[in-house]
């Protein structure tokens, strides 16, 4: 086994179960390999149902991007009857996704990443009066930034910080203030600290709030349950449809007037990562939100595959070119299969040399495109828009990025390939999808006013097979089934993290994320928490 | 101790919570409990005792789960309810919000374990993975189970939340390739008696969470919430009725008014989701009360049968969901007795599943809603629907 000197295990903040070992000389990380430790058998529990359970049983891959498994089964299986829903579930549908993006985004920048950015010891010596000028400078919104002062001073000299125990920021915030320091942005004023700890309070509300619009369409969140195979079993009413209005205006508007501009103004005091932590520079979107030709190759967030090597240019994705390797999983099936012919069999027995670095050391499966690893998720998908030939996505992509770009100093969309811009992007495409989400509910009033409105067309499989392709919030993920005699006969899914959490592949060739923290500068192998940003920045 | 000095009001005055929102909330609380709104105070003065009292220190683990029930719980904001949650629990570790990771999120666990030991609870989302030597799922570069093993015999008690918790959930669905179990089982299979109190669901339901934890304030101690529970585990409160007894389209249901497709006319008039399969009858739970994300919709609600994601090995027991069929008994339980008496009820775990299943999931029968000749034990087709069999929903 290769001799590692940084393992980080558990990886906490993320959805499911993550071990990082690395390798760093000189403070630069050399060598990464990304473990993924929890296998569960979703594709043979699937096996031998009928089609229609699979759109309730494959949401509950992930417990965050459940819509989006959701959505890609139920696309799988109208693929494979050769079915297309009406318009008005088209509708539906994306007003549902696009609550599980937002919400999903909203949660991910505040509960789970900022953490590592943000040091809420730092923000105790906030002045508030300063907080309030900052706030209106960074264009942000403000809040009671005393309460939360006092709200975190009392947990701090309570002694009991409860979640906030043991951060990276030592084990003493308090005693140790420089020590803590040395880990964030050091030129990073305590107001900012402090507006950061003020809005990753108020974005517990506004995540559960997004939520709401699920749970308003899909009856709960998490596990939606309308959006089966056909359409939707949601009906709009007018009255419904005034409450999801109300809804999404309260969420656009905190999106835009809270986390965007904090993350370009925290986004200024680590300029530093706009230059490491970009990975294989490789790029594969399905691309996600159907117009009403509901032609994937015309979607809001569009499809496409970039290699930066190649130049920056975007190209029509072709799913007979996706294999995946085994050679570094625990799988004892077939390696380089692809998914539509693929089988999941885990290995039979655990030894002691089971886990091994050189050989097989994680439960993902390593997904390559033409034999490429591709980074996968909203840096993928904002520069596929970025690039593709001009249109309405690729105008509003186009906007936001370069505006964000030009808030950073600097007008090359390259820099984007880097943990900053990894970051930025997932932030700038919640800002988008809420205003995409408005447009469809006015929409969605139309469809109701003209009065013939359709919501679900019923079909019947019994042979067949398809594929969905689509996007959760972290990435791309197909759903790929082959149904016959009208059971299930074979299942697989390829998720956003099997493409990011890929271990080496057949070539030795390393994973997105493996090839990200490649190259990454830590300051103390003890707290390497430049590793656990590069990790969180891909939602994993 | 939190917050020393300052009484509950204030500190709820600091966040922005209203004395009466908070009554709001102990009101809602007091419904999930099933209690009148004259027990409103009641719940109230728990709450603002323990806050004032202390904190419960609680442990959260993550099993093979998909954080679905972490997720759960970040819904249940209303108002600023995971404050006060958070007040009463001193949470060091929750795998998805904490704030360490790596070596520093085990020494967490491991201090409040140690300084804790018999005092506190442990949380646990997610099946058990017994599979390869619980080797599907490995934490700090060891199998899970012994973690979970450690933590669980220096436990007051062990909540399960989620189904996968309380019995493996989809991940025991067959063919178990993973080796996912529920830890009332495994403990059982270890001989360790610590208590366990089931909250099955997929998700669990955060308002009953914060319920069970208001409940345990009210009575004054964990072990006094055992003679509530039902001899799976589960608080009688939350299990004790079906879907079906407390829908708003029961109505339909007598009238014999259905929806037959999704989106349909019948459907915009709210009527009855039973021929697409709907799980109501057979489902103990409370989410026609509880609802979901604040009380803004439930499944049925929405036009979504229910899919009892409540009951046991609800994915082999209630696939295929959109059809009418039975499949009584073929799944195991995987249920031990919830810790309660797990000796006893391990030893006859096969009759305890049929006949649990038959006695609460068919009270339809008893109650006369069925024809007297539905054989409920063995049918595979029920009389409804044989009569219907143009009208089922796709299976
Ligand atoms: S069958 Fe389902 S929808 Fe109909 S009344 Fe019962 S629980 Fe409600
Ligand atoms: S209504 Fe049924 S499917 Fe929905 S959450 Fe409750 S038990 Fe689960």
């Amino acid at each position: 086994m290769a001799n590692t000197n940084i393992v980080i295990d558990p990886l906490t903040r993320i959805e499911g179960h993550l071990r990082i070992e690395a390798v760093a000389e000189n403070g630069v990380i050399k060598d990464a390999w990304v473990v993924s430790t929890l296998y569960r058998g979703m594709e043979t529990v699937l096996k031998g149902r009928v089609p229609t359970d699979a759109f309730y049983v494959t949401q509950r891959i992930c417990g965050v991007c459940p819509t989006s498994h959701g959505h890609a089964s139920s696309m799988a299986v109208e693929a494979a009857a050769g079915l297309t829903i009406p318009n008005g579930a088209r509708l539906v549908r994306n007003i549902l996704e696009a609550a599980e993006f937002v919400h999903s985004h909203i949660l991910w920048f505040y509960t789970l990443a900022a953490l590592d950015y943000v040091n809420p010891a730092k923000a105790l010596q906030a002045n508030i009066a300063d907080t309030y000028a900052l706030a209106e400078a960074a264009g942000t919104k403000t809040a009671d930034f005393k309460a939360v002062q006092d709200r975190l001073a009392a947990l701090v000299a309570g002694g009991d910080l409860s979640i906030f125990s043991n951060g990276w920021w030592g084990i003493d915030p308090v005693k140790n203030p420089a020590e803590a320091d040395a880990l964030y942005a050091t030129d990073m004023p305590a107001e900012l600290h402090l507006i950061g700890v003020a809005h990753y309070l108020e974005a517990l509300e506004m995540q559960a709030e997004a939520a709401r619009i699920m749970a308003m369409l899909g009856g709960k969140f998490p596990h939606v349950m309308t959006s089966v195979a056909g359409g939707t079993a949601w009906v709009p009413t007018e009255e419904k449809i005034d409450d999801l209005l109300y809804r999404w205006k309260k969420v656009r508007d905190w999106v835009w007037g809270a986390m965007v501009p904090d993350t370009l103004a925290i986004g200024g005091f680590y300029k530093g990562a706009l230059s490491y932590g970009g990975g294989c520079g490789n790029f594969l979107a399905w691309g996600a939100f159907n117009r009403e030709d509901q032609k994937a190759e015309n979607r809001y967030l569009p499809q496409g595959i970039i290699k930066t090597a190649e130049g920056l240019t975007v190209s029509q994705p072709n799913v007979s070119k996706v294999k995946e390797y085994v050679e570094h999983s625990w799988y004892a099936s077939p390696s380089g299969l692809n998914p539509q012919e693929g089988k999941t069999k885990a290995i039979s027995e655990w030894t002691d040399k089971t886990y091994d670095l050189e050989g097989k050391y994680s439960w993902t499966k390593a997904p390559r495109y033409d034999d490429a690893p591709m980074e996968v998720g909203p840096l993928a998908r904002m520069l596929v828009g970025y690039l593709s030939p001009e249109n309405e996505s690729n105008k509003a992509i186009k906007g936001i990025v370069d505006y964000a770009l030009g808030k950073l100093g600097t007008n090359d969309p390259t820099v984007l390939v880097s943990l900053l811009g990894r970051v930025a992007a997932r932030n700038l495409e919640a800002a988008l999808i809420c205003d995409w989400a408005l447009e469809w509910v006015t929409e969605l009033v139309g469809v109701v006013k003209a009065g013939d409105a359709k919501f679900f067309e019923p079909y019947e499989v019994k042979d067949g097979s398809g594929a969905g392709l689509w996007e959760a919030p972290r990435g791309a993920v197909g759903h790929f089934i082959n149904v016959k005699g009208g059971r299930i006969d074979n299942y697989q899914v390829v998720a956003p993290s099997t493409w990011d959490l890929s271990p080496r592949d057949k070539s030795g060739v390393l994973g997105p994320m493996e090839q990200a923290l490649v190259g990454t500068p830590v300051a103390d192998v003890e707290k390497p928490i430049e590793a656990a940003r590069i990790v969180r920045s891909f939602d994993p | 101790m939190t917050n020393a000095g300052i009484s509950f009001y204030e500190k709820l005055e600091k966040r922005g919570v209203s004395r009466r929102d908070f009554l709001k909330f102990c009101g809602s609380t007091a419904t999930v409990l099933g209690l009148s709104s004259a027990m409103v105070p009641s719940v109230a003065a728990a709450v603002e005792g323990a806050a004032e009292s202390g904190l419960t220190p609680a442990l959260w683990i993550n099993g093979g789960s998909c954080t679905g029930c972490s997720e759960s719980i970040a819904q249940a904001t209303y108002p600023n309810v995971a404050d006060i949650v958070l007040d009463l629990l001193s949470i060091p570790s929750q795998e998805t919000i904490q704030m360490a990771t790596g070596e520093y999120a085990e020494q967490a666990i491991e201090a409040s374990h140690e300084a804790n030991k018999g005092k506190y609870i442990l949380i646990v989302e997610g099946a058990v993975m017994t599979g390869l030597g619980g080797n599907t799922l490995r934490v700090a570069g060891k199998p899970f189970i012994e973690e979970l093993k450690t933590l669980a015999k220096d436990a007051a008690a062990i909540v399960a939340v989620g189904s996968c918790a309380v019995d493996g959930g989809w991940v025991r669905a067959h063919p178990n390739p993973a080796g996912g179990t529920g830890v009332s089982q495994y403990l059982a299979s270890e001989s360790i008696a610590t208590p366990v109190v089931n909250l099955p669901g997929c998700p669990v339901n955060p308002e009953e969470i914060t319920a069970v934890v208001i409940d345990v304030l009210m009575l004054g101690g964990l072990e006094k919430l055992v003679p509530k529970l039902d001899k799976y585990g589960r608080p009688k409160y939350l299990y004790g009725q079906t879907i079906h007894d407390n829908c708003p389209r029961r109505g339909h249901f007598e009238n014999g008014e259905f929806v037959y497709e999704f989106g349909s006319e019948e459907e915009a008039k709210g009527y009855c989701l039973y021929p697409l399969g709907c799980k109501g009858p057979q489902t103990k739970r409370r989410c026609p009360i509880t609802r979901w994300n604040d009380q803004t919709s439930w499944c049925v609600e929405s036009g979504g049968p229910c899919i009892g994601c409540g009951s046991f090995n609800w994915v082999d027991n209630n696939a295929p969901f959109r059809g009418r069929y039975r499949r009584v008994g073929q799944g195991v339980f995987g249920l031990q007795g919830g810790g309660v008496e797990p000796t006893k009820l391990a030893a006859g775990i096969g009759a305890v599943a049929a006949v649990g299943l038959i006695a609460h999931g068919f009270g339809m029968k008893a109650a006369g809603r069925i024809g007297k000749n539905a054989h409920l034990e063995t049918e595979t087709v029920k009389e409804w629907d044989a009569k219907h069999q143009k009208k089922q929903g796709g299976a």
